[in-house]
């Protein structure tokens, strides 16, 4: 079946006859179709794309802000455009960023300070902590600690540089003397604490 | 108005405020008595202190705590009269004190202590003992790590470059050394001993002692 639209009545619709110059049944026609129109879309029936142009062409120049803002919130296309020698480079670099090991903040020490690190193996404590005469002998001062739960506890412990004797304390009553540290002195209560020497940072180096 | 009477009761804080509550009570007359005679004889009192605290920590009795605190006490006159005879410029500091008593206490003769404080002099004893003791500790002669020693710091090493010389003497030894070729071999090559490298990482996430101020 041939639809085909008068051409009159595609004048009329398109803005380009006046209606007044169509006959009745015609008129009623080009007020349904551009009833529908309206229904379809927002834009104004009757108005042809070179109309709509023109009047995009006619309206005020936008303020530079909303420029902006225009183009802060609409899609833009972005090209980066890379010579395979810098993306092999800028490869490398982020591999080596990503391959770091992650550290911890240093600590500040002062001339005759120094870093003593604590290491015990106890696998089944659940605590354990150093004492000696840097904390007071105080079991809660120093906790080591066991992050990856394989019985190996470890502390690092800013102290003045020069001798200390320390003793373990494992789950908050079993006092142990450190068994690799290898040198001992009798601490006149029936023990035997280990000494440590710590030297100062700067010669630690 | 408040902060200056407490700073004032702070900066006048008695030993006995750190020991409170951390000693038996009937301990504290004999700690105080100790501590006394120490600031008559111009010893330092804070190992005494130390001592105290440490045996209400290990839950020592009253009697056995004055004890230790009174044989503490006997150490440090000992190591001070043998600074005064190897001839150390007084005054001496408590570390210096507490290093020679602890090499005695580790065994090591006491004219061999002697005999390293005087070559010392002019610098901390501790390290240099320190070294000695760890030498005589692993099997070689306490007189002839002592002339190791006594010959590094000749040879211009620092007090606190000692320990890799003993370290350096142990390797040698792992190695197949007796102990006499060990301290030979590592004499003929001082200064130049290499030093032991920390491990990685060692400085991560140190963190200080909780420790009251020393009153």
């Amino acid at each position: 079946m041939k639809n085909e639209l008068d051409p009159r009545i595609h004048r009329a619709l398109d803005g380009e006859l006046d209606p007044a110059a169509l006959d009745a049944g015609e008129r009623a026609l080009v007020a349904r179709l551009d009833a529908l129109s309206r229904s379809l879309s927002a834009v104004p029936a009757g108005r042809s794309v070179a109309h709509r142009v023109m009047a995009a062409v006619r309206r005020p120049l936008a303020t530079p802000i909303q420029r902006f803002r225009r183009w802060v919130t609409s899609p833009q296309p972005i090209t980066v455009s890379l010579r395979p020698v810098y993306s092999l480079v800028i490869a490398v670099l982020l591999a080596a960023l990503l391959w770091r090991t992650p550290e911890g903040p240093k600590p500040v020490l002062g001339a005759e300070e120094g870093v003593a690190q604590f290491v015990a193996r106890f696998p089944e404590a659940h605590s354990v902590a150093v004492v000696g005469n840097f904390n007071d002998w105080r079991p809660g001062a120093t906790p080591l600690s066991d992050d990856d739960h394989d019985g190996v506890w470890d502390a690092r412990v800013i102290l003045p540089a020069g001798q200390h004797e320390y003793m373990f304390v494992v789950d908050g009553e079993r006092w142990v003397p450190d068994p690799m540290a290898g040198r001992y002195v009798d601490d006149d209560f029936g023990r035997q604490n280990a000494v440590l020497l710590v030297r100062p940072h700067r010669t630690q180096q | 108005m408040i902060l200056v009477p407490l700073l004032l009761s702070l900066a006048f804080q008695q030993p006995d405020g750190r020991l409170e509550g951390h000693v038996p009570a009937a301990a504290l007359p004999g700690i105080q008595a100790a501590i006394a005679k120490a600031v008559q004889d111009s010893l330092p009192t804070e190992p005494l202190i130390e001592k105290a605290l440490e045996g209400g920590a290990k839950g020592a009795s009253a009697d056995l705590i004055v004890s230790a605190v009174n044989t503490e006490a006997g150490r440090l006159r000992g190591a001070r009269d043998l600074l005064r005879h190897a001839g150390a410029p007084a005054p001496y500091s408590a570390r210096e004190l507490v290093s020679v008593s602890i090499a005695l206490a580790r065994g090591v003769p006491e004219p061999v202590v002697t005999r390293v404080v005087s070559a010392v002099k002019d610098s901390l004893p501790g390290f240099a003992l320190h070294a000695v003791a760890d030498l005589q500790a692993r099997g070689f002669q306490p007189d002839s790590s002592a002339d190791l020693i006594i010959a590094a710091v000749g040879a211009g090493m620092s007090a606190h470059r000692l320990l890799d010389v003993a370290a350096a003497a142990e390797r040698e030894v792992q190695r197949g050394s007796t102990r006499p070729q060990a301290l030979a071999r590592i004499k003929s090559i001082l200064p130049a001993v290499p030093p032991q490298p920390l491990p990685p990482g060692a400085m991560q996430g140190a963190v200080r002692p909780r420790k009251p101020a020393t009153p």
